[in-house]
């Protein structure tokens, strides 16, 4: 059987899941790879989600956000932003590949933003095989503020 | 109509030497308008920045070597932009790829300069000749350091402010030292004129010489000498402190190392020169100065301090052949008559060299004196 | 598997419901198989699929489970949240569950709709389903809470947009304190003669809403008053004024104006931009609201030298009182309306247009005096010696659109100038040159206007000004201008002889602006002015709760958008106050007091300011009236003592936990 890549996605609110509803409204095909979850800003996403979803066997991880700027919350995605660089740093440590955890911002009618990501982030996952998470051991991980 | 020259790598060249800021230009006119050529001649600076930001430079045209850097458009510029930077990146294009003509008098003090370390094209051996009735401590190590200029050095007619300058400091019982045939000339308009490699190696030799002597503390008569070692050296790793005469002297009165003895019974218009008053700043010191002379009646021309009217000697045009009905300096001098003023006191050697020249076309044999700030405070010492 | 703690000790009864959709969910996903697949589930007691979940037999299915099965929490696998989450959350109230027990898993937009039929589309709906289903296992009730709003509102600034403000409030029967720092209301629009593009005049347009502010029984009107402190939050702000002593009682003044007649003691007359003279006792103008003068203490020469008291002598009414003390009164509001305006810029270290020393160059306020009839010369245009000028050249951007000054533009400043070319044409006869960067006539007619001016022979030059300079050459015995600047159309020097200058000055924000932002905690932008809540969607809130922005502090405007954010903001203060109360949002942070270990990482986070640190227990404190719910906060906390409600990070990793088994 080939592999097929679980990823978990986290959208925020307002933007965002905005756009995957609309990718879905305008009947665009996506990889059905990746599970949304809502939060409602991306500045909400504690690190330790990310760690979790690996640590449950996710292959990959997708945040999406609100284009700079536009944040629900004025400037949420501006910490997100900074939280997703430090929290890169620390992955790569923990042995999990670069684009295994994609950034990407989607606006509320960018339909085509999210189907792009979502099926960027499958094939990339796809490429590298599945995610071995037994390199290291990951823990819940404290948060990166 | 004459066709512009597209060179794509000239075009990025001035573009990058413009910066962000140039694409920033909203063509408003301002720095025309403010530009003291316009006052004698036309001169379309703003449609030179327009056609910097399309890459349209035409590169034969005259228009290229006018800029005397005076800095006024630049002051004034909404947008900020650095249009000072521009004209000196479009003249180092055609320095540096001969895309068209140096103008032939540029060109010569250019090759003096390289040369013979002065645009006279004097020897480098007679620097220091000026002094020579004085026995100034020659190159043996010194905290402080006089620095003249190349054209006091050398040009008999300015040779007195060098003088005037040893003479005071010697009454005052400062310890300083001058180096002589081991300086160049400081490179400043060189620069602006467009050779960044010579400006380089002349800042080189400079910087090697102040070195080797040990000094920490320069003392300039030029307001081009000051900019260049004081924003331009600096930033080539140059560890001294620059001062202008002006500033000194003004702390040396203010000290009272000097004390003046005689009254100087003068009216005296005090001509802000670009780079001291535009590019840096100073325009209270000579002020003061005069002020402190017993004497000296100040009276103020219409264009002072930040607003102050070019000489027309900055940017490389002091080397340069300016007709005579378009000298800035014939303005300016006419302004100080206007204010009823005996004497045109100025602190920069180019500004004193162009109203020397420019009295030479007045009727009257001499309608107005003109001297530097410290042959003013020479008289009011002896 | 790892287990989740604090999974509530409750007998969890979950009822999950798929949707078909008709076949839009159906004809994707196997949605029979999917609610097979959460029968099987932990926890789960009933699974049912329904051709219409929203529909009313959808609904009672629900609400039939939870009555008769004791379900207590449910799961709708339907569509997106976004649209029927509310629906659903109704159906659980309607039952005597708490709405928050709720959890949708979107199987339509972000499942069947994007993907192609298949066992992999069915697969991650299960995953969905299962996520939803773990989640949903750790929701437990939210009270939702209201605060009430006390039924007040305070405008400070009287200027059109104060004015509007307060009257729109006032007409719904709602209490408006209007508080004015100069003696009279009206503003900078009180001083125009006429207005663009309409030109309208001015007083005609604006004295009748000042006077409908005056009669108004629900407007509590304070003028030469000052906001000085503002404690508290939305919904119940306390506000101290300074009331200071006009030295004449309000209550007895009758208006008069005998003493000012009487006052032997003039000054220049900052309404009339220094132009003219008034009293030391005075009105700012005759139309002031209220009529009531003020005793200007520096000026009075009774209090620099301890004589004089003509007013007091011929006051019939005994109004006069030298004794009175400024007074400071405090005043409970739900919601403030700041209306503070605009300065003008003022032009002198622009040296080279000599401002201050060149007699016939003036600034436009000043400009706007000489027009009006009630100004220093009764609306006769004149220069310094008394002449009519014959020519005039109005200066455009003069402190704006430049980097050395104000790097904005100041929007009204085109159109006054053209209205200027207008008046003095009207006026004189006189030649008018405008010097302008760029025409920027966009508003309503606002081009059309342009265009009539261009056709009263008005002389348009391209460029900004370069240099004013007194006219020298010696044919000329009456003092004239040269302006000088490129006409870059033509590419040519321009010299221009006039009379008269008016120097097109820039909008600033007030000079005591930053003194007024700390006081209401609000933001400035980069240019100085008050920052709204989002630059587009929401231009008149601010970041502080329940405080509004009109009119010119926001930033340069015209008369009548100011007007139309005034209106808009007292409807935003009106939704408030007339409700009387508030809800807090039910999606909002918590901070465990146990845990919290008092760094104060999340109130520097929060872009709301929702985050107290209470300092007699020493813990951080979220005040859910201003918390939004982004859990910012939470995700930062380094001691993992923030929550948010509904959002919890327990519910989310139960998800994560759920959707990927
Ligand atoms: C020269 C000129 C001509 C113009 N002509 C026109 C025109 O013809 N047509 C047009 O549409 N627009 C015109 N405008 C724009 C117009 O002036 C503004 O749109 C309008 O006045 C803005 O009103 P405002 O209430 O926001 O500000 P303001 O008129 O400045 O009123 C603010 C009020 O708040 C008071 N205040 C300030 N600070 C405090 C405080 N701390 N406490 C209490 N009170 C305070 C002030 O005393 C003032 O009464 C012109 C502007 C200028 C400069
Ligand atoms: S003054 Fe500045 S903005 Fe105006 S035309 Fe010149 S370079 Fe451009
Ligand atoms: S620096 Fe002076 S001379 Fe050069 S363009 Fe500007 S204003 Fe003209
Ligand atoms: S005289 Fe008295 S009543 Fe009349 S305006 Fe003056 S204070 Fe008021
Ligand atoms: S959830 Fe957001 S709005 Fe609420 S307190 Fe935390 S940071 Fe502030
Ligand atoms: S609400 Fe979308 S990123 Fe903050």
């Amino acid at each position: 059987m080939s592999f097929e890549p679980k990823i978990v996605a986290f959208l925020c609110n307002w933007c965002s899941y905005a756009g995957a509803d609309l990718a879905g409204v305008s009947r665009a095909k996506c990889a059905p790879n990746v599970m949304s979850i809502r939060l409602m800003c991306s500045g909400g996403l504690e690190p330790a989600f990310v760690l979790k979803a690996f640590k449950e066997g996710a292959d990959g991880v997708l945040v999406c956000g609100c284009n700079l700027g536009d944040c629900h919350y004025i400037d949420g995605n501006y910490k997100t932003l900074m939280r997703m660089t430090l929290l890169k740093k620390l992955t790569r440590q923990l042995g999990i590949e670069e684009p295994r955890i994609r950034l990407q911002w989607v606006c509320a009618s960018c339909a085509e933003d999210f189907v792009s990501a979502v099926n960027k982030i499958t094939e990339d996952v796809r490429a590298l095989g599945p995610y071995r998470q037994n390199k290291v051991e990951v823990g819940s991980g404290s948060a990166i503020s | 109509m004459v066709a512009l020259t597209l060179f794509k790598e000239a075009a990025d060249m001035i573009r990058e030497a413009g910066g962000e800021k140039l694409d920033n230009c909203y063509q408003c006119g301002l720095c025309t308008g403010s530009c003291p050529w316009n006052q004698v001649r036309s001169f379309m600076v703003r449609r030179l920045i327009h056609q910097a930001q399309l890459g349209v430079i035409d590169f034969e045209s005259d228009d290229l070597w006018l800029c005397t850097t005076c800095r006024n458009c630049v002051q004034r510029c909404p947008r900020g932009v650095e249009i000072i930077d521009i004209m000196r990146a479009a003249r180092r294009v055609i320095t540096e790829t001969g895309t068209s003509k140096i103008p032939d008098s540029l060109r010569l003090a250019i090759t003096n300069i390289a040369g013979a370390g002065n645009p006279l094209g004097q020897p480098p051996e007679e620097r220091g000749d000026w002094a020579t009735s004085l026995k100034l401590k020659h190159h043996v190590n010194s905290y402080t350091l006089y620095f003249s200029c190349c054209i006091p050095a050398y040009e008999p007619k300015v040779k007195r402010v060098a003088m005037a300058t040893a003479q005071i400091l010697k009454v005052a019982g400062v310890d300083f030292n001058i180096l002589a045939d081991k300086e160049n000339c400081c490179g400043e308009s060189v620069r602006k004129a467009g050779d960044e490699n010579l400006f380089r190696s002349l800042a080189n030799k400079n910087l090697e010489a102040f070195s080797e002597a040990g000094v920490k503390q320069i003392l300039v008569s030029s307001p081009h000498c000051y900019h260049s070692f004081k924003n331009e050296y600096s930033k080539l790793g140059a560890e001294f402190e620059v001062l202008h005469m002006v500033q000194y002297l003004a702390q040396l009165i203010s000290d009272e190392k000097l004390t003046f003895k005689k009254e100087v019974k003068k009216k005296v218009a005090y001509h802000d020169s670009c780079y001291l008053a535009r590019h840096n700043a100073i325009y209270d010191e000579p002020r003061q100065i005069l002020k402190s002379i017993p004497g000296i009646e100040i009276v103020e021309m219409s264009d002072i301090k930040d607003n102050t009217l070019c000489c027309g000697g900055g940017g490389g045009r002091i080397w340069m052949d300016t007709k005579k009905d378009e000298r800035f300096s014939d303005l300016r001098i006419q302004q100080a008559l206007d204010a009823g003023a005996d004497v045109l006191a100025v602190s920069c050697p180019y500004c004193m060299l162009n109203f020397e020249d420019s009295l030479l076309g007045f009727s009257d044999t001499k309608p107005i004196e003109i001297k530097d700030v410290v042959e003013l405070i020479c008289e009011g010492l002896s | 598997m790892s287990s989740l703690k604090g999974k509530p000790d409750e007998d969890i009864k979950i009822g999950v419901y798929v949707c078909h959709c008709g076949h839009n969910i159906a004809s994707t996903v196997n949605v029979e198989e999917v609610a097979q697949h959460a029968k099987g589930l932990e926890n789960v007691s009933v699974a049912r699929d329904y051709l219409y979940m929203c529909s009313s037999k959808g609904q009672n299915l629900i609400r039939q489970d939870i009555m008769q099965l004791g379900i207590n929490r449910v799961v709708v696998a339907a569509c997106s949240p976004r649209l029927y989450e509310q629906t659903f959350q109704n159906v659980l109230r309607e039952s005597g569950l708490n709405p928050y027990l709720l959890q949708i898993a979107n199987i339509r937009e972000q499942c069947a709709w994007c993907h192609e039929h298949g066992p992999l589309a069915t697969e991650k709906a299960n995953r969905l389903v299962s996520g939803a289903i773990k989640r949903v296992i750790h929701h437990s009730s939210i009270e939702e809470q209201t605060v009430p709003i006390f039924p007040a509102t305070l405008v400070i600034g009287g200027g059109i947009a104060g004015i509007q403000a307060a009257l729109e409030i006032a007409n719904s029967q709602q209490i408006v304190y209007l508080v004015e720092r100069e003696p009279s209301i009206g503003g900078h629009m009180a001083q125009f003669d006429k207005t663009f593009p309409t030109l309208d005049c001015s007083a005609c347009i604006l004295t009748p809403k000042m006077n409908e502010v005056a009669r108004s029984p629900y407007i509590r009107l304070m003028t030469y008053s000052e906001v000085v402190d503002v404690s508290g939050y939305v919904g119940n702000f306390t506000v101290k004024v300074r009331r200071k002593a006009r030295y004449i009682d309000e209550d007895k003044c009758v208006g008069c104006g005998i003493c000012i007649e009487k006052c032997p003691w003039s000054t220049d007359s900052e309404f009339d931009a220094d132009l003219g003279l008034r009293k030391a006792v005075y009105t700012p103008f005759p139309q002031a609201i209220p009529n009531i003068p003020v005793i200007d203490r520096e000026r009075c020469v009774y209090f620099l030298k301890g004589k004089c008291k003509a007013c007091e002598k011929f006051c019939e009414a005994q109004a006069v009182n030298f004794q009175q003390e400024d007074l400071y009164i405090d005043l409970q509001v739900g919601a403030i309306i700041v209306a503070t305006g605009y300065d003008v810029f003022d032009p002198t270290p622009i040296s080279q247009y000599g401002y201050g020393n060149l007699p016939n160059v003036f600034t436009s306020l000043e400009f706007e005096r000489l027009c009006s009839p009630s100004g220093p010369t009764a609306g006769q245009l004149k220069l310094a010696d008394g002449r009519e000028p014959k020519s005039l050249a109005v200066v455009h951007c003069v402190g704006s659109r430049d980097q050395n000054f104000n790097a904005y533009c100041s929007r009204v400043c085109c159109m006054h100038s053209l209205k200027y070319s207008h008046l003095f044409k009207e006026k004189t006869g006189g030649e008018v040159y405008q010097i302008y960067i760029d025409m920027r006539c966009a508003g309503k007619a606002y081009e059309e206007f342009y265009e009539r001016v261009q056709g009263e022979h008005v002389n348009f030059i391209r460029g900004k000004l370069a240099s004013i300079t007194p006219d020298m050459s010696d044919s000329v015995d009456e003092e004239k201008l040269v302006l000088t600047c490129e006409d870059t159309l033509l590419g040519n020097i321009i010299n221009v002889t006039v009379d008269m200058v008016v120097l097109g000055v820039a909008l600033k924000p007030r000079s005591d602006s930053e003194k007024v932002a700390q006081i209401l905690r609000l933001g400035r932008s980069r240019d100085g002015f008050f920052m709204e809540r989002h630059p587009k969607l929401d231009p008149v809130a601010t970041m502080s709760e329940g405080i509004f922005i009109v009119g010119c502090c926001q930033g340069p405007k015209d008369i009548p958008d100011t007007v139309a954010q005034a209106s808009a903001a007292a409807a935003r203060a009106l939704a408030m106050v007339v409700r009387g109360k508030m809800d807090t949002g039910a999606i909002t942070a918590s901070i465990d007091e146990n845990i919290c270990s008092a760094c104060k990482v999340c109130s520097a986070l929060c872009p709301y300011g929702a985050i107290f640190f209470d300092e007699t227990s020493n813990v951080s404190r979220v005040n859910r009236i201003l918390c939004k719910g982004c859990n910012v906060c939470g995700a930062a906390c380094p001691s993992g003592a923030i929550s948010t409600r509904n959002f919890s990070e327990t519910q989310i990793l139960a998800e994560i936990e759920g959707v990927l088994v």
